[in-house]
């Protein structure tokens, strides 16, 4: 058992068949000064090579906000030998209240060969029950997957910005998902990265004398670093899908037009620049532009709304970060499904 | 705990786990110079825009009268809330918040002072985009709240332009009885409608507070057994190892009951004891609190002094620290009959809770702090493992309000053995153990209510007023001139006087021991 405040070691090698036994054992050396604390399962599974020590320092992360057993699997899946190594570990740290050791347990496994035979049955074996299981799943996805493991699977987490075929991928996630017996909520990382920028865009609109300006819009300017364009078109699908948009024309991949139901039409450009993910977005309605930018300390969004003759006031607004563990902690406390997601998603799916 | 109208209608919202921020509006704090300013609401509206909570569209006055720029106010506000933030303050996010503070140096009773917040207000509004929309916060002395009202009355500043609004949230004491609670009800209507006025009781606030109805209400198994049927007694217990501090002037004329039962022990207990409300909006809920102030036996004359206890602290220690009786305290009257310590016994007439006695008690001097409320179950039947040479214990359900927010529940077990030897175990919950986020304070999660126009966790007018009428005959017989029950002297750092013992004792019940 670890004593000090935080570890990223793997921690002890046990055999497969005693890892419950063993994680016991760890905990009962640490009794009294310790609290073990489980809110769900979290496995985190990736192809890359030395994912297991990179995953294990996330998951000291993100277990001091989230207890949870992680369970953290490399897989090689291209070698000849057929064999898996096991360790197992916990996470402390000093809960928030600071008077109490708060640990979190990770089960950590090196599959060689027979990946995605191996997965299921690695995994199910050990989760702690009656805890809801996500599973985050880092690259791209296989074909076939084995349908047992997603019968168990309450939240699948992904980031579509890593997969090279968007529409192949998401087929499989797709798949994955009907061959899910209970309902699979699907969670991307590449949608998750958007949720700042989307309340700080929404709040504008809270007010019911701002709400006749969504259907006023007439221009959107999205600015967005190179190599996030699926992002920045996530964020153009969201727009469309919630204020009913149909997409008429596509004047190149950097210029799309959208009709209104009123029969406005909407002329929306994506403008490529260095930057955060998406780093800008500008709504014109009217004699008003709605501006969310970020600031230049790069983890706060100015927003502002301009229209003639009245003063600007810039209120800055959290802007989260686009590292792994913030955008993984911001989907793990949220509950429910991702019903904006999908229509957001279906919106712009032909161009993704 | 309602959906804002606004949230429903904001197509953008949909799906966003934030609550939608609230209306632009402006704050006018009375008593801007006060503690309750500097410790806790700055610090909370500071923490609310570092949270992106907060309208763009804000402005903060702090009306007070001592003489003062608003850049001075600015700084001693940036001093106080970098001391009293729930976060370190940032200077990017503090630069842009304290622009939207300012000062405005008025008497109370100044009218002129009230003439020129309105064409402030009024300026604001141009500058800032408030729309009209204004918050009046009272954190000045409850002395003070008439001449505030009819001074914000007679500038027109209590009533709202058309598709504005105009609030006041009101800080306790909700007056010291029944009539001066109804005189106070009524100056406040002469300004505002009732629907325009929230009453603070930051208990509400607190995460567990609001928890209890998710508890009972979310979960299948706990709401069968909540009744007479299956729960022997309740008991609340607000303990804390202060003394009277700096409030001696107030805590002479009010006193433990007052302090504390009145409002703080009663709202929980109404949290506890209220049937399921029809749904979630805020008087759904408030109307089915108040029905259990309502169906709450009134002790009176000679009862009094069987079910209620008063008690004062006198030397003792705390934490190892000597500490001084409360006759020994500063701006304390040495022959002070003010109880520090009230334990009661109440009975909730009612169908569910028919015959399950409510113990509470409440006390400065204890020796710790602790807020929590306990649920003790009848006993399993007395055979099986309920022989007599078996002592067993109830299970015991505690609900945690502060420190170490939580839920635990205590049950029995078998000690591992080949003897049958029979032990309590505890289920524990804690928040911080399992959230690793710090839950917001209590007044940033209120003050952005009475923004939303969201007053579930403020006191309705008749839940204040029938919460008097079970207070008044308690104080009405401490105070008779003849056979006026004993106040009782407990040593600092002790768990109170040994009659608050006796009046579980006589029921062949014990205080939980916390």
């Amino acid at each position: 058992m670890p004593a000090t405040a935080e570890t990223y070691s793997l921690g002890a090698p046990v055999e497969i068949g005693k890892i419950e036994q063993e994680l016991k054992k760890l905990w009962r050396e640490g009794e009294g000064a310790m609290t073990r604390a489980s809110l769900m399962n979290l496995a985190a599974y990736s192809e890359q090579p030395g994912s297991l020590n990179d995953n294990t320092q996330l998951m000291a992360k993100i277990t001091e906000d989230h207890a949870c057993r992680a369970i953290v699997i490399e897989a090689d899946c291209r070698s000849d030998e057929n064999r898996v190594d096991a360790w197992i570990s916990a996470h402390c740290h000093v809960s928030h209240t600071g008077n109490k050791q708060v640990c979190s347990e990770q089960i950590s496994f090196l599959l060689k060969g027979g990946c995605t035979t191996q997965l299921p049955s690695i995994i199910l074996s050990n989760l702690d029950s009656d805890l809801p299981f996500y599973l985050w799943w880092q690259g791209e996805l296989h074909d076939p997957m084995d349908a047992q493991l997603w019968e168990w699977v309450d939240r699948f987490i992904y980031d579509s910005h890593d997969w090279k075929d968007f529409r192949a991928q998401m087929a499989l996630v797709e798949t994955a998902q009907r061959e899910a017996k209970q309902r699979l909520v699907l969670c991307d990382l590449n949608w998750t990265r958007l949720d700042n920028l989307r309340f700080a865009l929404a709040q504008f609109f809270d007010h019911p004398a701002s709400h006749h300006r969504l259907a006023e819009i007439s221009k959107v300017q999205i600015d967005f670093a190179p190599g996030f364009t699926s992002t920045a078109l996530l964020f153009v699908g969201w727009l469309g899908a919630q204020l009913n948009w149909h997409i008429g024309e596509v004047k190149s991949s950097r210029e799309l037009r959208f009709t209104e139901t009123a029969g406005q039409h909407i002329d929306v450009e994506l403008r490529e620049h260095d930057g955060q993910p998406v780093h800008g977005v500008a709504l014109t309605s009217g004699d008003v532009e709605f501006g969310v930018t970020y600031a230049n300390c790069g983890d706060l969004l100015e927003v502002s709304r301009v229209q003639t003759g009245e003063k600007r006031i810039p209120q800055l607004l959290p802007a989260g970060n686009n590292d792994p563990v913030d955008l993984i902690s911001e989907e793990l406390i949220r509950g429910g499904p991702h019903h904006v997601y999908l229509n957001a998603l279906n919106c712009v799916r032909h161009l993704l | 705990m309602n959906r804002s109208a606004e949230q429903q209608m904001n197509p953008l919202r949909e799906g966003l786990s934030t609550r939608a921020v609230p209306q632009p509006c402006a704050i006018v704090i009375f008593g801007a110079t006060g503690d309750l300013t500097h410790r806790k609401l700055i610090p909370a509206l500071y923490n609310l825009a570092a949270d992106g909570e907060l309208p763009p569209a804000v402005a903060i006055i702090g009306f007070a009268r001592r003489p003062k720029s608003d850049d001075d106010f600015r700084k001693e506000m940036e001093e106080t809330t970098r001391n009293f933030s729930r976060q370190p303050v940032r200077d990017e996010i503090w630069k842009t918040f304290s622009q939207s503070l300012s000062y405005h140096q008025s008497e109370f009773g100044d009218e002129a002072g009230y003439k020129s917040l309105g064409e402030r207000l009024e300026k604001v509004d141009n500058e800032r985009g408030t729309r009209g929309n204004r918050l009046f916060y009272f954190a000045a002395g409850p002395d003070q709240f008439e001449t505030i009202l009819k001074n914000l009355k007679a500038a027109g500043l209590n009533r709202a332009t058309e598709g504005s609004w105009a609030r006041v949230i009101i800080e306790k004491p909700f007056g010291t009885d029944l009539a001066s609670a109804r005189e106070l009800n009524r100056v406040v209507s002469n300004a505002f409608d009732e629907s325009q006025t929230y009453r603070i009781d930051h208990f509400l606030g607190k995460e567990t507070a609001q928890n209890i109805l998710v508890l009972r209400f979310a979960n299948a198994i706990f709401e069968p057994l909540w009744n007479t049927r299956y729960i022997d007694h309740l008991q609340i217990t607000a303990a804390e190892t202060l003394g009277v501090e700096a409030r001696a002037g107030y805590y002479e004329t009010a006193g433990a009951l007052r302090d504390m039962v009145q409002n703080h022990l009663l709202q929980l207990l109404c949290l506890v004891a209220m049937e399921a409300p029809t749904d979630l909006r805020a008087d759904s809920i408030r109307d089915e609190k108040v029905k259990v102030v309502r169906a709450l036996r009134r002790i009176t004359g000679l009862e009094v002094a069987k079910n209620v206890l008063r008690a004062q602290y006198t030397e003792g220690a705390i934490g190892g620290q000597t500490v001084p009786g409360y006759r020994q305290e500063k701006g304390v009257d040495p022959k002070s009959m003010i109880e520090t310590y009230v334990a009661l016994r109440i009975n909730i007439d009612n169908w569910r809770w028919a015959d399950v006695p409510v113990y509470m008690r409440v006390g400065k001097r204890l020796p710790k702090s602790a807020t929590e409320i306990s649920v003790h179950f009848k006993k399993a039947p007395a055979v099986l493992f309920n022989r007599e040479t078996v002592k067993i214990d109830q299970n015991v359900l505690v609900i945690r309000i502060q420190p170490d927010e939580g839920i635990s529940l205590r049950m029995l077990a078998k000690i591992p053995g080949t003897s049958l030897r029979i032990e309590p175990v505890k289920m524990d919950f804690h928040y911080g153990t399992s959230f690793g986020k710090a839950s917001p304070e209590a007044y940033e999660r209120l003050l952005l209510d009475a923004m939303s126009g969201d007053a579930t966790l403020f006191a309705r007018r008749d839940e204040v007023e029938e919460a008097w009428t079970f207070i008044d005959p308690i104080e009405e017989a401490w105070h008779a001139k003849k056979d006026a029950p004993e106040l009782y002297f407990y040593p600092a750092g002790s768990w109170g006087p040994e009659a608050a013992d006796d009046l579980l004792a006589r029921d062949a019940r014990a205080w939980r021991r916390l």
